[in-house]
């Protein structure tokens, strides 16, 4: 395949996203309900079989842009995830399943230095359909009624990146970031009295915003790296009908993280994240996370595992919910290393404000290197 | 082949994948977005202006039935009498079939007419009908008053519905009278046999016959006859001059040309208040004041139209009846043209002083959804001078009693909002 062949492949993959019509969508949660939503996952399959750890060193995971300068060659990426997903609340447990597409993306280099990247993640999640029963008085009358209430979209991460390699041990890399997306919202009321006519109300809300980033990639030692990253968004502005509804505070991010390799067969890796999400306001909390994972084999078909825990930036109550979540996965490299198959699979529990969620995800990345 | 199975059951398994389910429980405030549906309720008490009453759209001639009652009352008896003419074959009929030659009627043997009864009260007992022959010179201004004295004098034949219906296969042998019931359209058909002198035809009057109907029953005498289709009709068994012999001749059977009925006391002329039904029908116009915040910024989902009766409603005890509220196309007053897209309905019960409520609920919508419909609302009886039925009901005028409307409506759900 040649560069042409690469590109149109980036743009298949990317378009979607820049028209608005993406469904890019990390991993639903009732904790995001109530806040802004649910914050994605920037990692490859590769990266998040390895519990994320290995996610600021993964040139395909859109989280750092310093690890671009690694790329060797065009390279475009998609994941996709199905999850199950058990809610247990107030004596409640309901099943849920979703299936989202939560990266894509293309890179490659185009001077000696100097790669770039561009491609889409989910930034926050805003999929969730809630049914309520409840009653009032009304017309001197208890009425008992049904709501639904939905939201169906996300708000996607549109990144384009640069990296260099200034030393043999430093890459630098930066990042321009373009928040957009939108949400079908709808609201409805169901009386059981029918005299009562339904509610029906639906809006499409259109979100944008602009974040910077930087990362920095060091090489201590043979085998042995280290990395940072920071990010600033600036804040997401909902509208709809071409009114603004909300202008809300995004986080300041950073992060970092080191990965050791005691043999071409084995890597080792860990990160830690901090994330400002208090100024989203109320109801939202800063959270840290942090992963550790591991790679073991050759890279045709590795073995891959890790754990990674942290705090979820929205729910109710004084402190911020938990999670904690194990994965392992593996690849399979096909036609000489140009196309790659990565399998992963992810057990995770949230917990907080009397809820818990159980999840599986089953993972499935495709990487092609024409 | 292993591999267009395994390409199969793997597509199979993404489509199985793909399927989404994220309905889940709300469990409110913790875990619902924070914007929630807001339901406000409220009563538009002085909103109502500008409202009046007109009489005349419907007359007895132009009724789609014939109203026969006889309810005394306390202000007096409510007498309901139909009226209908059928004009007859001329002169001259035609003997054969099979050229144009006619010969002179010289008379009837006999006649049947059919009248269709549409609408009764099964528990009205001992109904019986009396048949009256009128001047055929009745017409559409034919009053009460100008046929009493045939209707008096005048008295042709006697039938006892009940009895009727009661006889054996539903048939007098002795009189020739049948009676059908159609359970299915809730309708009776009777055939009451005519002799020579009261089917007579009359030459010089072209054969036309004119008929009267009175009713009478032990209570709740109140009955309708239909028209047009199921009008009157009368079957003519004639003798025809064929070259100096008699001959018997049987035409097809022919349609009332006037169906009307006449009837006492009349309606009570118009005054302030708004007046609904009664014959000639009479409606009555209400405009609104739809306030803006609920027409531009709202979902209503109930609206409910409150009417206080000022006298209890007149008309026939067992025959309630039917207002509908609408909207109009243009407000032009008494000739306003009536939207019949959208309509609400409630029942009226004679005698009844109840508040009356009438849910308008797709009218309000309808003026939310096109700010250019003018907010005005017809009340007038579903079936229009079909009943002697009508209410009044207290105007804007009157303070205390005036029309209000309460509507219900939805804020404006905060989309977008975290």
């Amino acid at each position: 395949m040649t560069h042409r062949a690469g590109w149109i492949i980036a743009v298949l993959l990317v378009g979607p996203a820049l028209t608005g019509g993406a469904m890019a969508a990390a991993q639903d949660s009732q904790f995001g309900i109530r806040g802004l939503g649910t914050p994605g996952r920037w990692e490859s399959v590769r990266s998040r079989s390895t519990g994320g750890a290995f996610g600021p060193f993964d040139p395909l995971s859109p989280l750092m842009e310093a690890s671009l300068a690694d790329v060797g060659q065009l390279t475009a990426t998609a994941a996709g995830g199905t999850s199950n997903r058990d809610v247990l609340v107030g004596g409640t447990a309901t099943s849920l399943r979703a299936t989202r597409f939560p990266v894509m993306g293309v890179a490659g280099p185009v001077a000696r230095r100097l790669a770039v990247s561009v491609g889409f993640t989910t930034y926050l999640d805003k999929s969730w359909d809630l049914t309520l029963r409840d009653s009032f008085m009304l017309r001197g009358v208890l009425q008992r009624y049904t709501d639904e209430i939905t939201s169906d979209g996300s708000v996607a991460d549109i990144r384009l990146a640069v990296a260099s390699r200034l030393t043999r041990r430093i890459a630098l890399g930066a990042g321009l970031h373009v928040l957009g997306g939108s949400t079908r919202m709808t609201a409805e009321r169901q009386f059981d009295d029918s005299t009562f006519h339904r509610v029906q109300q639906s809006a499409e809300v259109r979100y944008d915003g602009l974040g910077v980033s930087g990362s920095v990639l060091i090489g201590l030692a043979p085998g042995l790296t280290i990395a940072g990253w920071a990010r600033s968004d600036n804040r997401l502005r909902a509208k709809v009908a071409d009114t603004t509804s909300a202008l809300t505070d995004l986080p300041l991010m950073a992060g970092g993280g080191v990965l050791f390799a005691p043999s071409p067969s084995a890597r080792l890796g860990a990160s830690v994240a901090w994330r400002s999400w208090s100024k989203a306001g109320a109801g939202a909390f800063d959270t840290w996370t942090w992963s550790a994972g591991a790679e073991f084999g050759s890279r045709r078909m590795p073995i891959r595992l890790g754990a990674r825990g942290g705090q979820m930036p929205f729910g109710p109550g004084t402190e911020a919910p938990t999670e904690v979540a194990g994965s392992l996965g593996t690849g399979r490299a096909f036609a000489q290393g140009r196309a790659l198959i990565d399998l992963g699979l992810e057990r995770l529990e949230r917990r907080g404000g009397g809820l818990t969620e159980r999840v599986w995800t089953v993972l499935v990345g495709l990487t092609v290197r024409p | 082949m292993i591999r267009r199975r395994l390409a199969l059951v793997g597509a199979v398994l993404l489509v199985g994948a793909c399927v989404e389910r994220l309905t889940a429980p709300g469990h409110c405030p913790d875990y619902c977005p924070s914007g929630q549906i807001t339901v406000v309720d409220t009563l538009l008490t002085t909103s109502i202006n500008r409202d009046s009453s007109y009489r005349g759209y419907v007359l007895a001639y132009q009724a789609a039935l014939m109203l026969a009652a006889n309810l005394p009352g306390a202000t007096g008896t409510l007498d309901g009498r139909p009226i209908f003419r059928i004009n007859g074959y001329g002169a001259r009929f035609r003997i054969s079939t099979v050229d144009t030659s006619t010969g002179p009627i010289l008379g009837a043997d006999s006649a049947r007419l059919q009248l269709y009864v549409v609408r009764r009260d099964t528990a009205t007992h001992n109904l019986r009908l009396q048949l009256y022959r009128l001047p055929i010179t009745i017409d559409t201004g034919t009053t009460f008053g100008s046929v009493t004295a045939p209707f008096t004098d005048s008295l042709l034949r006697t039938v006892n519905i009940d009895t009727l219906l009661a006889q054996p296969g539903r048939k007098d042998s002795v009189t020739g009278d049948s009676v059908v019931a159609d359970t299915v359209n809730h309708r009776l058909v009777l055939s009451l046999k005519l002799d020579t002198a009261q089917a007579r035809y009359v030459a010089t009057d072209s054969g036309t016959v004119a008929y009267g109907i009175r009713i009478a029953a032990d209570t709740l005498a109140s009955i309708a006859f239909g028209k047009d289709a199921f009008g009157p009709s009368l079957q003519w068994y004639l003798r025809v001059d064929s070259l100096g012999t008699t001959v018997a001749r049987k035409p097809g059977a022919l349609g009332a040309r006037l169906a009307s009925f006449v009837f006492a006391p009349p309606p009570a002329p118009l005054d302030s208040t708004l007046a609904v039904g009664g014959v000639p029908s009479a409606r009555s116009l209400l405009r609104v004041a739809f306030p803006k915040v609920i027409r531009d910024s709202a979902q209503i989902i109930r609206a409910t139209l409150f009417l206080v009766p000022a006298v209890a409603a007149r008309g026939a005890p067992a025959d309630s009846f039917v207002i509908e509220a609408r909207s109009v196309f243009a407000d032009f007053g008494a000739k306003s043209p009536i939207d019949l897209r959208l309509g609400d309905t409630t029942v009226i019960h004679v005698g009844a002083t109840d508040t009356v409520k009438i849910e308008v609920t797709n009218l309000l919508q309808a003026w939310a959804a096109d700010s250019t419909h003018p907010t005005v609302l017809v009340l007038r009886p579903e079936r229009e001078a079909q009943v002697f039925g009508e209410i009044r009901f207290y105007p804007s005028v009157a303070a205390a009693f005036r029309p209000t409307l309460q509507v219900t409506f939805v804020r404006r759900f905060p989309f977008g909002v975290p």
